[in-house]
């Protein structure tokens, strides 16, 4: 089952044009931007050290809360969300096993799937960091495997964490539009605008600590993400900047694990309570 | 087919495959389907004959484990619809077959026979018995509507259902495709596999099933086979002296079976053989009475069924009583919609 519904999610369109504009994303923010601004009078030193393949974990990780996020999201809804559109559901669940295992292969195939949205996005950091080196003569050094891995599985539970808001959204919804418009919004208006005010109305810091935005950046902080290093990054510029305040690292971790948990069984509980009409 | 219901389903064979008791949905003040009881017996194909929004398909979501009845209860192959015990001998189609449109046919087949544990091989066969061989490898997006209604009976075969459950399965079909497609049900319902099959169209019902309930307003009005439903044969004898012929036929046929209608005799018979109309007429025309017409009749199921949901309309949809055309069980209930 969970090949099946694997398989599903491979022969979508839609899948492997977020993959493109996700591995794009990171590529272009993380290399080829940063690069034109450095060859550009306004580069500074630093900028160089993050395009190396040494920092390629710090520098894709950037990414992964904010860009990643929606994209993940996105994915989640169409996952789930497409069943409502096409009336799918009706003939999943008429099938032999119960409402529980079709949404369990569903999200197991969605964690897999999750994959390659990770892997290729740091072969593809490893090349593009090779290149800038050989172009500036700079002579090449790898981080270590432990903190590459770290940082693949870090980037790949931020992703499923909003891969399910998007499942959570998309079944609570049943459909995708609303779902992507609600994420969307949820993101840029209410954790946005809510983290940016927390600056200044120390209030709202307790509830911004519970936020998505807070603790995943919190958890790639440590990892060199979320700005750590030069402060030229998505983490402090542009439409998913955080500045603070961070969590603890295992705080982050357990509060993600948490709501993916939470996020998950909703999902479930409302798809094997509603009717299929 | 015991040994099949008994290894893949454990349904005991003899009971009703499917049986509902009281079964209701409501959405909000409007019931969909009142305290219904319905009862498919092993093997046969039943026809369920109801109106556009007369609570069809919302049964057999009901039966299928898609929706949950408000109150009442269900069994299908002897367990709670909706369950693996259920749904492991049901093939099913409802409303629209509904598949992804960006995967091939066959594909979508291989989607449901990895969650339903079917060998790959099957695909085929179900394949070439729908007619669909030659276009499976194509997009279900680019399928005509013949053809996804088609897939749709291909994947309701693919787990060798003991029962098929099928809402409207000619639904956009041309004449040509629904012939076929009838042809294609009698054919799966020749065996021992047990078909239930909802539509509103009456010659449909009328060629493919052995037995027949007839919903209005969500409840059962009338259940028998299609003849039952339809009554006795009728030999209409149109004549000027109408008292004198109607004196004559009953001494000949027996009082009980004559009767006046809108000036013109009617003479009932189980079946046509029973009486032998050339006979009556020679009869009646030696005692002198000039026959103008005699011709045999029949209440065509369409009239029957216009008859009793017409009836359910004009109870303003109270008091319903269910007709059970071979005289068994009469019931009465009271059911208020709205």
């Amino acid at each position: 089952m969970v090949s099946a519904e694997f398989f599903l999610l491979r022969c979508r369109m839609a899948t492997w044009v977020l993959l493109t504009v996700w591995t794009l994303l990171g590529l272009m923010f993380g290399y080829i931007v940063p690069y034109v601004m450095y060859r550009s009078d306004d580069g500074r030193p630093n900028m160089l050290e993050a395009m190396l393949p040494e920092q390629i974990t710090q520098t894709l990780l950037d990414g992964f809360p904010f860009f990643g996020g929606a994209i993940a999201l996105i994915l989640g809804v169409l996952a789930v969300g497409s069943e409502f559109g096409w009336d799918t559901l009706k003939t999943l669940f008429t099938q032999r096993p119960g409402r529980g295992v079709v949404f369990t292969a569903k999200m197991a195939a969605l964690a897999i799937m999750l994959v390659p949205f990770v892997v290729p996005l740091f072969a593809s950091g490893a090349i593009a960091g090779v290149m800038i080196a050989r172009l500036e003569g700079v002579d090449i050094f790898w981080p270590d495997a432990m903190t590459v891995i770290q940082g693949m599985l870090a980037g790949w539970l931020v992703l499923a964490v909003w891969a399910s808001v998007g499942v959570l959204l998309a079944v609570a919804t049943r459909g995708t539009s609303l779902a992507i418009g609600f994420g969307i919004l949820y993101t840029l208006v209410i954790e946005g605008l809510i983290s940016a005010l927390a600056g200044t109305v120390s209030l709202l810091e307790p509830i911004v600590d519970l936020f998505l935005r807070a603790n995943t950046y919190s958890l790639v902080r440590p990892l060199g993400g979320a700005g750590s290093g030069t402060g030229d990054s998505a983490a402090t510029d542009g439409p998913g900047a955080f500045s603070g305040p961070y969590v603890d690292e295992l705080q982050a971790l357990v509060v993600l694990v948490a709501y993916m948990v939470v996020f998950i069984g909703v999902s479930a509980w409302l798809l094997r309570r509603r009717d299929v009409a | 087919m015991k040994d099949r219901v008994n290894k893949r389903s454990g349904f005991s064979p003899g009971r009703y495959v499917i049986e509902t008791d009281q079964l209701t949905k409501r959405y909000g003040d409007i019931v969909a389907v009142g305290h219904l009881d319905l009862r498919v017996r092993q093997g046969e194909v039943y026809g369920f004959l109801g109106a556009n929004g007369a609570g069809k398909t919302t049964t057999l979501r009901m039966l299928l484990g898609l929706i949950q009845p408000t109150s009442g209860k269900a069994s299908v192959l002897g367990a709670k619809p909706g369950t693996e015990e259920s749904l492991m001998g049901v093939g099913s189609m409802i409303e629209t077959p509904a598949f992804y449109p960006h995967l091939s046919g066959r594909h979508n087949l291989v989607m449901l026979a990895k969650y339903t544990g079917t060998p790959l091989k099957r695909i085929d066969q179900v394949l070439a018995q729908v007619d669909l061989s030659k276009r499976a490898d194509d997009a279900f997006q680019t399928y005509s509507l013949g053809m996804k209604q088609r897939l749709g009976v291909a994947a309701a075969l693919l787990k060798d259902p003991v029962l098929l459950v099928l809402d409207e399965p000619t639904n956009g079909l041309d004449p040509a495709g629904m012939a076929d497609m009838r042809a294609l049900i009698r054919r799966l319902g020749s065996g021992d596999r047990t078909v239930l099959i909802s539509s509103h169209l009456m010659t449909e019902i009328e060629q493919i099933c052995d037995r027949v309930g007839v919903i209005a307003g969500g409840s059962l009005v009338a259940e028998g086979t299609v003849d039952e439903l339809r009554g006795k044969d009728r030999l209409l004898i149109r004549v000027d002296q109408i008292e004198d012929a109607r004196r004559i036929v009953a001494g000949l046929v027996g009082e009980q079976s004559v009767a006046v209608s809108s000036e013109v005799l009617q003479v009932t018979a189980s079946n046509q053989g029973e009486i032998e109309s050339a006979w009556l007429n020679a009869r009646l025309v030696a005692q002198g009475i000039a026959v103008q017409e005699l011709r045999w009749d029949r209440a065509s199921l369409e009239s029957v069924f216009l008859d009793l949901t017409s009836g359910q309309l004009r109870q303003g949809k109270r008091g319903q009583s269910v007709i059970h055309a071979n005289g068994q069980d009469q019931e009465s209930r009271e059911v208020a919609h709205v």
